[in-house]
């Protein structure tokens, strides 16, 4: 423990605090650059301010001990809680998105990914892409690869999917690099031979489900048939294998992603009571972004970050709630955060980091070997702007694209010590700014976050997440989310 | 006989905003309607021209050279620390040596 002296520091007002803050109920809520937080009336926050904390003052001690009084720093303590916090800093992309096609069979009212009809012509990834893309991958630093196989819908581009596994598996055998794959997909042409190449070649398996049939089936339209259906059976199917597991392979508990829209607002509990009815142990609470098809029908399935945040702090109670009747299920986001917040550890969540992913944390490859920051970024090109392209997984190297214009550009804006809101927020350590985000609603890769809905959607979440870990009996079960086994 | 084009200026004082700002500013809104950076005796002149809804328009502007001048200050402030978080993160994801940031083991 190396405490600062309080005498060798002599310009200092007598414990004076160092802290971010924010109104939450009841009182504020103090944070600080290395994720501390502690929360204090408001006639003390008044007193803490002013530096009017007597040496005895059992106030003092609390904020001490959390790193909030300039005089009384655990400086190596500090530092260290730094350190975990932003490890990605030094680490390098991690997660390789590969877009094995534009084609899809669903056309959901949301639609991000800038799918294409299933009968598209050039727009599918072809072999050589996709293994140069896995070579690519395994040319990155970080010592742990993600290869996220994504789309449209990557089963319709089974042979290819198929190789680009193999190739993944042999290139981590060969680097000694650790390395896990990713499956995303509506599961409608999913068959128990490829299911059975994905369990022995762990794939772990992640599908969208909006909650009861009614409302996934309304949001995501599946002319071959009925998408809820399809979606139930093989995560049925996969949690059966989760549960026998198998000798020779690891298998993955399937994950399951929700996106609300304006039709979910209304059905938290059904929802969530779908996602416990078929055992899923995580349920992500996601909002939608205004990009791709969702832009378009922002007015019909949009809202605003008030509604979402409203929703979104139903939804906990009511997980919170379930758990207290012994149902495990976890909201992923929360969970994300709750590594931050708690244990002072980088979860991987790439939307929420200082900086954020853009190529230093992720890339995107599009089936043609365009690279981009993202794949967010991948679609604004889609749509005819290509300012998030950072290469050719043909033609440039790792090193050219993480130093490329629209890489640096994206790491210098999502900085938020940079950032004139961000720098003085109570959540800067725990969230992250999108420069996508921010040129698609206000123009700029900056953005203004005093006007900014994902900004405003983020405090929201936060917000509801401190609310609950300021009430004992809530904290409880949300540390239970993020305890070390 | 021309249409009559909707205008809306505003100024900006020299005493507040620096030229970056409002050129930054103006460059957001570029996309939007039609927007000329003017002289002026006390500051920058911003000429907004286009279709309707340049009330709102003006307004935004105004936020946004606000976020841009408070952008520059910040930067001001502590643009060596954001510059060391950029090149650590920067470096690091070339696989290149990687630089602690001071005060770091």
């Amino acid at each position: 423990m190396a405490q600062k002296s309080p005498a060798k520091n002599k310009k200092a007002a007598p414990r004076s605090p160092l802290a971010l803050w924010e109104k939450g109920p009841g009182g504020r809520l103090l944070t600080n650059d290395a994720g501390c937080h502690a929360w204090v009336e408001e006639k003390d926050f008044r007193r803490v301010i002013a530096g009017g904390l007597g040496a005895k003052d059992p106030l003092l001690k609390r904020l001490s001990a959390g790193g909030f009084v300039r005089e009384r720093m655990d400086f190596d303590g500090l530092a260290d809680r730094w350190r975990t916090l932003n490890a990605h800093l030094g680490q390098g992309p991690g997660l390789h998105i590969l877009v094995l096609t534009l084609r899809c069979n669903h056309k959901c009212l949301y639609c991000q990914s800038s799918a294409a009809g299933e009968g598209a012509k050039k727009t599918d990834m072809d072999l050589k892409t996709a293994l140069k893309s896995v070579d690519f991958a395994f040319s990155s630093p970080n010592p742990a690869i993600t290869i996220e196989f994504q789309g449209g819908e990557p089963l319709l581009n089974w042979n290819v999917l198929k190789a680009a596994v193999k190739r993944a598996r042999q290139k981590a055998a060969s680097s000694g690099k650790e390395l896990k794959l990713a499956l995303v997909s509506n599961f409608s042409l999913m068959t128990e031979e490829k299911a059975r190449f994905l369990l022995a070649h762990e794939v772990s398996i992640c599908t969208s489900l909006d909650g009861p049939a009614g409302l996934h089936n309304n949001n995501r339209i599946f002319a071959g048939g009925n998408s809820h259906a399809a979606t139930v059976r093989w995560i049925k199917y996969f949690q059966e294998k989760y549960k026998k597991q198998a000798p020779e392979y690891r298998v993955f508990k399937p994950g399951a992603l929700l996106t609300v829209s304006k039709h979910s607002l209304p059905r938290h509990r059904e929802i969530i009571d779908e996602y416990a009815r078929l055992g899923l142990e995580d349920i992500f609470v996601r909002p939608l972004a205004p990009i791709g098809y969702a832009r378009e029908l922002w007015g019909k399935i949009g809202y605003t970050p008030e509604e979402f945040s409203a929703f979104y702090g139903r939804c906990l109670d009511y997980i919170i709630s379930l758990n207290r009747r012994g149902v495990v299920l976890r909201e992923k986001m929360a969970s994300m955060m709750l590594e931050k917040i708690l244990n002072a550890t980088e979860p991987g969540y790439l939307d929420a980091r200082c900086p954020c992913g853009a190529a230093i944390g992720q890339i995107a490859y599009n089936h043609n070997g365009d690279l981009y920051t993202c794949d967010e970024g991948r679609m604004v090109g889609w749509e005819g702007d290509d300012i998030f392209r950072v290469g050719n997984v043909f033609r440039d190297s790792l090193r050219k694209i993480v130093s490329s214009p629209a890489a640096r550009a994206c790491v210098v804006a999502s900085n938020l010590e940079a950032q004139p809101e961000c720098s003085r927020c109570a959540y800067k350590p725990f969230c992250g700014v999108c420069p996508v985000y921010n040129y698609e609603a206000q123009g700029s890769l900056w953005g203004n976050m005093r006007s900014n809905g994902r900004c405003s959607l983020s405090k929201g979440v936060f917000g509801a997440i401190f609310a609950r870990l300021k009430r004992p009996a809530d904290r409880k079960i949300l540390e239970s989310w993020v305890a070390k086994k | 006989m021309m249409k009559q084009q909707n205008i809306k200026e505003l100024v900006f004082e020299t005493a507040v905003y620096s030229k970056e700002a409002v050129d930054l500013a103006a460059y957001v809104f570029s996309g939007r309607c039609g927007v000329k950076v003017l002289p002026g005796r006390s500051g920058a002149r911003v000429r907004l021209t286009g279709g309707d809804g340049l009330d709102g328009l003006a307004g935004e502007l105004a936020n946004e050279a606000l976020n841009q001048q408070c952008r520059i200050d910040l930067a001001k402030k502590n643009s060596k620390l954001a510059g060391m978080i950029v090149t650590k993160a920067l470096l690091s994801a070339c696989g290149g040596k990687n630089p602690g940031i001071r005060g770091g083991k």
